[in-house]
């Protein structure tokens, strides 16, 4: 057993270093070695021994190089120990929670040397901080990470599972929003499968999963008809519509496309969701109608404010409009589209009146300039005539 | 007809009516010269433009608010929300830059017909400061509604007296009220443009016109020589008020014409932290401001502070009798002179940082006005040697 507290010796005063000068190298930046940590800390044996044979005797605890359940157990000393964790503020049920996932299950349980362990996806002797945009699990990075095994088409087919998630997420909304914008806030492969504990959902917990930030959808959709079905692995909640590795930004067609699925397009239930769609459908036309509305206002160079506090607001109901619509309650769509309705009334209204008012500024000039020219008129031919009469 | 009579003998019984109506048949008879015509008007219409100023002027104040915080805020209020607000903000805004106009056209009408000369020098003298405080306005009212042109153009403006030696920064910091364009500055430009200003014109305004009825309106008979102008003149009243009248609603219709057609637009909120590209003042201020860019800064300030030196000693410079400009070759190819280069170096400020098109080739003129043929392949503007 290594001891944490016994940080004494940094690398460059270990004996190690002398012979694997290499892979000090390869150590000096990392968190470890920042920490004052050194080799002996994970592979044991005597730093003090200038002798090789000597420090790597026996009792020295050396383990040279340890296999992937060694390496488990050797992570876990330190970051298990809730004491001396504590001060970094890092979490101590990594492990635990490894020992739960499908990885830590298939290492322990089925000697499974192939799955992913510590190293495999924080690196060894260069680990860095995950908060390190260079860390392979800093959330631009956790996708390639896991594609070195899920990608391999050779690997998965062993276990039965596909190859191609990466690519598919790539292109997804979510994927585009993390790789191509940088939105450190969008989902990667962990944020539904967790990292230390990754499993697949449950068919039962997709909606909990997308729940974590999709807060109003979750909570809509457990107030419709669909949240009580049986978990019988037939109706995937979210996924059913929105699908799940390669989701698109998702449009009202959805309902077209996806209750047809299970419903027959003559039922009910599919006349629901063709009556959403529309609702939602002309929900986004009017905004947008709106909106090129304004700009067109602002181009004439009319005052817009007013209107564009009004859009907003808009903007508003019609999110509030595409969270509700998970509910699959016509009802509770129909005020909202009633109150976008009114308000972009209002829009067109006020900004037809200031268009009026513009145009009656115009139209005041023609008898403005008639008054002027008979005043002018007036006033010569009076100075004529006192000319004359002088 | 019997009120009439009524009201007339209240007034009467109390007031000496007889004395004071002599003076005032006389103010109104006195013939003008019989060369008086339509250019003799532009002096009422300055006058006109000054009420019509300070009438808008007021109707502004009831909502606009001189702060940083309120100021863009209130102009975009009195555009969009009180009635009429539109119109009376557009009709000052227009207003100033007619008066300009006017009051320049006015004192180039008296420095053709020579009104300037003996014995109304002071009258000339009150002129010249009549028009320096009517650029003022200009100056002051520009930066109130808060907007990146002005809040940079006066940026700019202000720093050009910080050119002058030894005293230079503390002038810049006294017409700032800091070391940068702020909330001070707008204080002050509000006080110098709605208080300071207005009374000061008001009261040269007055000075000016009693001089200029006083002395009466020259005539273009040579310094000495002035004939009595006999039974050839023509009457104040009615004759040349009718005039007035007729230019009167001539320039009303201008007016509101342009307030309407041409609506000044407010743009963007100042913003300190952003500088906009090719900042530029108000065009009257153009051919300064190119003068300034050519010349050491110092030499710059002396060159262009020497123009109204020139202006207030004109009269004692220029002694000569004559009145009539045909017969004053000299002083009309020295004004004809002065008037091309305002011109000119007004355009050349006016299109200095622009790209134009001319016969068919691309120029970028560059910030000292001189234009470099654009290269069809090149991909950056030319840099300006010098
Ligand atoms: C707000 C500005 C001004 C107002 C309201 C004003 C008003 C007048 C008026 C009403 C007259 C008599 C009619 C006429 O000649 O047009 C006059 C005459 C005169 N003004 Fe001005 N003026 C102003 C600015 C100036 C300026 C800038 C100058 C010259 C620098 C000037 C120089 C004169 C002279 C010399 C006369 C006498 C003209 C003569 O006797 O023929 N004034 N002014």
């Amino acid at each position: 057993m290594m001891i944490p507290a016994a940080r004494s010796e940094s690398g460059s005063a270990s004996a190690c270093v002398s012979c694997h000068e290499d892979i000090w190298g390869e150590v000096k930046d990392s968190i470890h070695a920042k920490q004052g940590m050194s080799c002996h800390h994970c592979h044991g044996g005597d730093p003090s021994q200038k002798d090789s044979a000597l420090a790597k005797a026996p009792g020295t605890g050396y383990i040279g190089i340890p296999d992937k359940k060694q390496l488990t157990q050797t992570c876990g000393t330190c970051h298990s120990d809730v004491a001396f964790m504590n001060p970094y503020g890092t979490r101590t049920d990594q492990l635990a929670r490894y020992h739960t996932s499908a990885h830590g299950k298939a290492l322990f349980e089925k000697d499974d040397k192939r799955v992913a362990s510590c190293s495999d996806c924080h690196g060894y002797h260069d680990v860095l901080q995950v908060s390190d945009p260079a860390s392979p699990v800093y959330p631009f990075n956790v996708p390639k990470t896991c594609a070195t095994c899920h990608a391999n088409e050779k690997l998965m087919s062993q276990y039965g599972l596909p190859a191609d998630i990466f690519e598919k997420y790539k292109n997804s909304a979510h994927g585009t929003a993390l790789l191509e914008k940088k939105d450190t806030g969008a989902a990667h492969c962990a944020s539904c499968h967790g990292s230390h504990g990754a499993i697949p959902p449950g068919v039962s917990e997709i909606h909990a999963a997308c729940g974590k930030c999709h807060i109003n959808e979750q909570s809509n959709f457990l107030g419709s008809v669909h949240a009580g079905l049986a978990p019988d692995k037939k109706f995937l909640q979210c996924a059913a519509c929105h699908g799940f590795h390669d989701i698109q930004p998702a449009s009202p067609e959805l309902f077209s496309q996806s209750c047809i699925r299970c419903h027959t397009d003559e039922s009910p239930a599919f006349l629901v969701g063709k009556t959403i769609q529309g609702q939602v459908e002309t929900a986004e036309q009017t905004f947008h109608t709106q909106d090129q509305n304004i700009q067109s206002a602002r181009s004439e160079g009319i005052f817009t404010q007013d209107e564009e506090a009004m859009l907003s607001e808009m903007k508003t109901h019609l999110i509030e409009m595409t969270t509700k619509q998970h509910m699959l309650k016509e009802g509770k769509i129909a005020p909202l589209l009633e109150t976008i309705e009114s308000q972009a009334k209002e829009i067109n209204n006020t900004l037809q009146a200031k268009r009026n008012s513009i145009r009656w500024r115009f139209l005041a000039l023609i008898p403005l300039w008639i008054f002027i020219v008979i005043m002018v008129i007036a006033f010569i031919l009076k100075y004529h005539r006192m000319d004359r009469n002088e | 007809m019997n009120l009439k009579k009524t009201i007339g003998s209240w007034i009467t019984d109390r007031f000496d009516v007889e004395k004071i109506r002599e003076p005032i048949n006389y103010q109104l008879k006195k013939p003008l010269p019989p060369h008086t015509g339509w250019f003799h008007t532009l002096g009422s219409l300055s006058l006109f433009l000054f009420i019509s100023q300070v009438l808008t002027g007021i109707l502004l104040l009831i909502y606009y608010r001189p702060t940083i915080r309120e100021a863009f805020e209130s102009v975009q209020f009195i555009m969009t929300k009180p009635y009429l607000g539109w119109l009376y903000r557009q009709v000052h805004a227009w207003g100033g830059q007619l008066m300009i106009i006017i009051v320049f056209l006015h004192m180039l009408r008296t420095f053709i017909t020579g009104s300037f000369k003996k014995p109304r020098e002071i009258t000339w003298i009150s002129g010249v400061i009549l028009f320096l405080t009517t650029l003022g306005f200009g100056f002051t009212g520009y930066l109130l509604p808060w907007n990146q042109l002005a809040y940079w153009a006066t940026t700019v403006g202000t720093e050009i007296p910080a050119a002058i030696p030894w005293v230079g920064d503390w002038l810049k910091t006294f017409l700032r009220g800091g070391p940068n364009v702020g909330g001070e500055t707008l204080s002050r430009f509000f006080v110098i443009h709605v208080i300071i200003l207005p009374w000061a014109v008001f009261f040269l305004i007055a000075m000016h016109l009693f001089l200029v009825r006083f002395q009466g309106i020259a005539t273009l008979d040579p310094v000495g020589e002035e004939k009595d102008i006999g039974k050839k003149g023509i009457p104040f009243f009615p004759h040349h008020l009718l005039k007035e009248g007729v230019v009167f609603f001539i320039l009303l219709g201008v007016l509101v014409t342009l307030a309407i057609v041409f609506p000044f637009e407010l743009g963007e909120k100042a913003d300190p932290m952003q500088t906009p590209h090719a900042i530029k003042p108000e065009w009257y201020f153009l051919p300064m401001y190119q003068v300034l860019k050519f010349a050491e800064k110092m030499w710059g300030l002396l060159i262009i502070s020497l123009a109204p030196l020139f202006l207030f000693l004109w009269p004692f410079l220029d002694k000569s009798r004559p009145r009539n400009p045909l017969k004053r070759p000299l002083s009309m190819t020295f004004f004809v002179l002065v008037l091309l280069s305002l011109l000119i170096f007004g355009l050349m400020g006016y299109f200095s940082e622009k790209n134009v098109k001319i016969f068919n080739t691309d120029y970028h003129i560059d910030i000292y006005g001189m234009p470099h043929k654009i290269l069809p392949n090149a991909t950056t503007e030319p840099t300006h040697e010098k």
